[in-house]
């Protein structure tokens, strides 16, 4: 396939591709592979900074497993492999915080890892759910033109300039209260979606466009091809390409707008992290003074984007047909 | 009997402050949060442009913020009939506005008519309508008001903090045509706006500050006979939220900081020494948290769920276990860094003359809680989740206000105390409004974690919250009758310390009140947070207090002791 | 001609949906603007009913609606409840504020861009090209909110720069000279942010847009020609880049209003963006609908103009 050669000729493009499926593989591993669940307190120990890894202990003994100090500062605690049906962690009262603890004592890495599984996968999510809608939309228009075209692009005007922050305000005004984090979350992922399926249905639209008049299309038309062959056979292959090099533009932005949203107050709902309300806490003037670790979903989101923009850059290196 | 006030007076009947030492000149900057939003004093409703009016402006009689005891103010004295009904005031002879213009009883005339005014809508009309009739005001002559209360009530003189007087000469035209509430708007020229406060307004630069300047007018003088206020101008500027705010005192750009959020006061105290300016930790103040269940009928339309959430809600041994399960320790920890104090009773401990010092403190205890809920028929299923007797499993909503971190942080610590009964709550954060507008209209909430502040320490301010007529009553607003005898007993309480003459016969009363409140928890009280403040090092006089303006209710007795601002 | 009168139209029946679309929004969300009164201790209900009937907001939504399009075609753009006062005013003081933030900035970037963009262009391939690219990568990455407030705790702590604002508190008082320097001292933080998040999507589509002339046949028989380097460059591969760049400046134009609207809020610039905040968090709702049809207008109005531009510029356009 023609996508796969392009890969190949790019290392950059592969190695972030490889480090995509790693970084979401650990996410989903994040049960696994994070020490502590992501609502557990540890409420003798708010803001805690990194726990320090010992190799050496004070005595000046090597141990080959590293060890942390417990907070009396003498007793030491081993970290130990497959602890409480996780990959590592130490005994209590000893705490390991790789990346710190917040204001409630919760392990920022573990949170960080089940946070990526919220705005990771809503980026995906909702990417799929902009394609999909855009897809059907744009050839729809594309395809039979007329007045449907016309209704079709008018209202992805209106959507472009809607207010989308104000209107998701209101929504989550009167939404029932029983809506728990999973429902909380798939309701983000469809609004953000929802909201986007402009810009690939103009660049589907588009591609169906100029793929009508091509000579093939009008000769199978001539020999009396259907509607639905002509869409399926001919037409539909050539927005493969718009389709897989939108998603590499989308899902990051889809990323970020899931941080703007939980930023805000409108995202997923405590105790369940993700990397925007995770932010939102970290953005106090205080937090970023004293508890700089704090910043670090921040700091997580962008070699993940980075990896995206890659990909990107590799399937379209002209990115001016990237906003249409 | 016959009750006289007098203040010290000099030669033209202005008001001497005792005990002040400071020298005039100088400029104090405030960063406020927001722009204030009007500078009309009877409808100003928010705190940000209350916060520039107050000091625009004085009332007949004051509340000290540091004593809470009454003063005089533009009245010099006043008489009281043996009744308690008939109150006379005299004004200061020779009192003038900002403007230069004379200020006399029609003015107070025109002040009460305004605000009694039904079409005005003004805040204070309800406060002088005791039992349903208005307060009746009446001129005696050019210096002399009489007020006839409608019912006595027992601390009348404090009905007067508060109601700025009004300068005819300037609103009268505006009111008769119904204009009023248009009228002071932040475009006004300064020339068109006067009162009798320390300061008056000289320029507003939109969406970035206020400034106002001195008063030349003003009513009071030190010993040495300086008029006051020390200060030549006051400069609100706007910062945008509070860690601008932080930000612009920290830098040294504002000079006075009010009520910083627990954390940025702990994160200012670091560098205390080397930026020059000092922070205060005042103790424990009138604002008070709580979590509070929906107890309202609830109307058909209302989803099931909320039904089946009431019928917990409304077994006391049901709240008593959730304020049983609660750690108020860590939340004052937590949250405010230590700087707030656990709560016994639903009164601010900053309200030591009130507060029941025998009601016990609260202290986590999650066996009793487990104790309290079995009593009232709850089970726990195998994996430790909490059911009722019908085997439903207990969940229900906390609302919390999203703009507010520590309301969401304070429901996210209790979240995790209740998961520890084997309850699940979901934490729901709503904009100020929609949570509002569901608490006391739509009442489809489960729960929610708000928070009151008292703005006097007499119980009288609260009658709206304890009443259960009252509007403010939270968890079941203005009932037509009493829904539950014990809110019948405190109706009945409550009404009777207002008339009560002695204060020793009102406190046994609100005693009692609290007591009641504290058995069947409608709601659980949580933490008070300090009053935090700060200013810079060289500013006399900053005393800062526990009720509102925490830092400016004695702008007039600031001054910049030697060598300081520009 | 034609055309033109066909796409305004069609703008104007867009903005109109807008307003409806947002006016039945703003009546979604549960509470008013008087809900907050209901905590207070001193407001009594029937005081609280009284001021919503006499703001109007207890009629119904299409009656609501015709007053508020009533008073858009006087001038006052509504009533805000908030500030007591039309709506207009509010506007006008703002305005000038955030369009010479983004203005500046939108400047600043366009004539950084070109230039560098060009210059990746033509030494496409090279360290210095790769490096630049490695840049733009990761300025495009960073989130806008993180460098805003990353920044404004810097500048904070080190005194360099004010701690939002817009002018020192002597301003009336300086000269001119003065006064241009503290506005640019106040304004160099929040511009700076709103460059270095505009900067690597022009430069890319510059460069991008340059790379295409190069590589078109006309381009290289000009090269064949002789026509030197220079002289190349300026009158021929330049204008032949400029169409979508057209269309990247209309769009950049037109969101001059709403682009910086986080930046304001973070960094304290007293421009539409926190009076819109606030508004929404007031629901201040006639106030926030005259902020985003302002918004909306502005950035319909900017599109259109630069689709008429390009539709001079442009002959392969107009055969559509």
């Amino acid at each position: 396939m023609r996508i796969a050669a392009t890969l190949e000729n790019r290392p950059a493009a592969m190695l972030a591709l490889v480090f995509l499926a790693m970084l979401h593989g650990a996410v989903v591993l994040a049960g696994f592979l994070a020490p502590y669940p992501f609502a557990e307190q540890h409420r003798e120990s708010p803001f805690a900074p990194p726990t320090r890894i010992h190799f050496f202990d004070a005595a000046g003994h090597f141990h080959p497993r590293p060890l942390v100090y417990g907070p009396e500062g003498s007793q030491t605690y081993p970290i130990e492999l497959f602890v409480h049906g996780r990959l590592f962690g130490v005994q209590e009262p000893g705490v390991l915080f790789l990346l710190g603890s917040d204001g409630f004592g919760r392990d920022v890495f573990s949170r960080l890892l089940y946070g990526g599984q919220v705005s990771l996968l809503t980026g995906l999510a909702a990417a799929f759910l902009s394609l999909g809608l855009g897809w059907v939309l744009g050839t729809a228009a594309g395809f039979y033109g007329g007045w449907l075209d016309r209704l079709l692009m008018r209202s992805g005007e209106l959507f472009l300039v809607l207010p989308w922050l104000y209107l998701l305000l209101a929504v989550r005004g009167f939404l029932p209260l029983h809506i728990t984090a999973l429902q909380a979350f798939l309701l983000l992922i469809v609004v953000i979606g929802a909201i986007g399926w402009v810009r690939p249905a103009r660049l589907v639209r588009g591609v169906v466009l100029s793929g009508k008049e091509r000579p093939f299309v009008l000769a199978a038309q001539g020999f009396g091809a259907t509607d639905a062959y002509l869409m399926r056979r001919h037409i539909l292959p050539l927005t493969a390409g718009v389709i897989l090099t939108q998603a590499t533009v989308l899902i990051p932005q889809y990323i970020l707008a899931e941080v703007t949203l939980s930023f805000l107050g409108l995202g997923v709902g405590e105790p369940v992290p993700s990397w925007g309300n995770m932010l939102s806490e970290a953005r106090q003037y205080y937090t970023l003074v004293s508890h700089p670790w704090m910043l670090t979903p921040g700091l997580a989101a962008i070699p993940v984007l980075l990896a995206y923009l890659v990909l990107a850059d590799a399937l379209l290196p002209d990115q001016r047909y990237r906003y249409p | 009997m016959f009750l006289l006030c007098q203040g010290i007076w000099a030669a033209d009947d202005v008001l001497v402050v005792p005990g002040l030492n400071g020298h005039p000149g100088g400029r104090l900057v405030y960063a406020t949060r927001i722009e204030a939003r009007t500078l009309n004093p009877v409808t100003a409703a928010d705190a940000a442009s209350r916060e520039v009016i107050d000091r625009m402006s004085a009332d007949l009689i004051h509340i000290n913020r540091s004593s809470y005891r009454t003063e005089p103010a533009l009245a010099k004295s006043w008489t009281v009939s043996p009744d308690g009904l008939r109150y006379v005031l005299e004004l200061r002879h020779g009192l003038r506005f900002s403007d230069g213009h004379p200020c006399d009883a029609d003015d107070v005339v025109f002040t009460y008519q305004v605000h009694l005014d039904e079409k005005v809508h003004s805040s204070e009309r309800d406060l002088l309508t005791l039992n349903g009739k208005p307060i009746v005001v009446r001129k005696l002559d050019a210096w002399h008001v009489a007020f006839a209360l409608p019912s006595p009530d027992a601390v009348a003189e404090r009905l007067f903090d508060g109601i700025w007087i009004l300068p005819r000469h300037l609103l009268e035209k505006a009111w008769h045509e119904g204009k009023l509430s248009e009228a002071w708007g932040l475009r006004t020229p300064p020339e068109a706006i006067a009162g009798l406060g320390p300061f008056r307004l000289k320029e507003h630069v939109p969406g970035q500050r206020i400034v106002l300047e001195r008063n030349p007018y003003y009513w009071k003088s030190d010993p040495a006979g300086h008029h006051l206020p020390y200060l030549e101008e006051l400069d609100f500027v706007v910062a945008g939220n509070e860690d601008l705010q932080v930000l612009r005192f920290e830098s040294g750009e504002s000079d006075v900081i009010s009520r910083p959020s627990a954390r940025n006061f702990g994160v200012l105290e670091k560098q205390s020494e080397q930026k020059g300016y000092i922070l205060k930790n005042v103790g424990a103040g009138f604002e008070y948290n709580f979590l509070f269940f929906n107890l309202n009928d609830l109307p058909a339309n209302a989803p099931v769920e909320i039904a089946v959430h009431q019928s917990w809600f409304r077994r006391t041994g049901f709240r008593q276990a959730v304020s049983a399960a609660i750690d108020r320790e860590s939340l004052a920890r937590l949250v405010y860094m230590g700087y707030a104090t656990p709560l016994s009773a639903p009164v601010p401990p900053g309200n030591r003359l009130w507060l029941d010092a025998s009601l016990p403190r609260l202290v986590r205890n999650p066996t009793r809680a487990r104790e309290l809920l079995t009593a009232e028929g709850f089970r726990w299923s195998s994996d430790g989740a909490l059911t009722d007797s019908q085997g439903r499993k207990v969940e229900f909503s906390v609302l919390a206000s999203a703009s507010n971190p520590e309301r969401t942080q304070t429901a996210t610590l209790i979240q995790s105390d209740l998961q520890q009964l084997g309850m699940r709550v979901d934490l729901v954060p709503l904009d100020t409004r929609s949570l509002l507008d569901r608490v006391q209209r739509t009442h489809l909430y489960d729960t929610c974690v708000l928070s009151l502040a008292s703005s006097d320490a007499d119980p009288n301010v609260e009658m709206n919250v304890w009443l259960s007529s009252g509007g403010s009553h939270l968890w079941h607003p203005e009932q037509a009758h009493p829904a539950t005898p014990w809110e019948g007993e405190i109706d009945d309480l409550m009404r009777r310390q207002i008339v009560a003459r002695k204060s020793g016969e009102r406190k046994r009363l609100y005693d009692r009140v609290q007591e009641i409140l504290m058995q069947y928890l409608p709601l659980v009280p949580l933490v008070s947070p300090n009053v935090l403040a700060g200013a810079k090092k060289e500013l006399g006089n900053f005393r800062p207090a526990l009720l509102d303006h925490y830092t400016l209710w004695n702008v007039e007795e600031l001054y910049w002791t030697a060598g300081a601002r520009k | 001609m034609k055309y033109l009168i066909r796409r305004l139209a069609d703008s104007l029946l867009l903005l109109a949906a807008l307003s409806v679309v947002s006016f039945v929004f703003a009546q979604l969300a549960p509470g008013d603007y008087f809900s907050e009164l209901g905590t207070d201790p001193r407001f009594s209900t029937e005081t609280v009913a009284a001021l919503r009937a006499q703001a109007g907001l207890d009629r119904p939504l299409p009656v609501r609606y015709a007053k508020w399009v009533r008073s858009c075609i006087r001038g006052d753009l509504g009533y805000s409840l908030a500030y007591n006062s039309p709506v207009a005013p509010l506007l006008w003081q703002r305005i000038p504020a955030t369009l010479l933030l983004t203005a500046t900035a939108t400047f600043l970037a366009w004539l950084l861009a070109v230039p560098i963009g060009i210059w990746n262009a033509t030494v496409r391939g090279t360290w210095g090209d790769r490096v630049s690219q490695l840049i733009w990568a990761v300025l495009l990455t960073i989130p806008e909110l993180v460098l805003a407030i990353v920044l404004l705790v810097l500048a904070a702590e080190s005194g360099w720069f004010p701690a939002g604002g817009m002018r020192s508190a002597g301003f009336s008082a300086m000269d001119r000279w003065a006064q241009a320097r503290d506005l640019a001292w106040h304004l160099a933080l929040p511009a700076a942010v709103l460059v270095l998040g505009m900067l690597p999507v022009l430069v890319r589509h510059v460069r991008a847009s340059m790379l295409d002339a190069i590589d078109s046949p006309f381009a290289l028989s000009a090269r064949a020609h002789g026509i030197p380097r220079g002289r190349l460059l300026f009158r021929h591969l330049l204008p032949a880049a400029m169409n979508p760049l057209v269309s990247l400046l209309g769009f950049s134009l037109g969101t001059l209003l709403s682009a910086s609207l986080l930046v304001e809020v973070v960094m304290g610039w007293p421009g539409l963006g926190p009076l819109f905040l606030e508004a929404v968090a007031a629901r201040d709702f006639a106030l926030v609908l005259a902020v985003v049809m302002f918004s909306a207008t502005f950035l319909v109005a900017a599109n259109l103009a630069a689709d008429l531009l390009l539709y001079r510029l442009d002959p392969r356009i107009r055969t559509e």
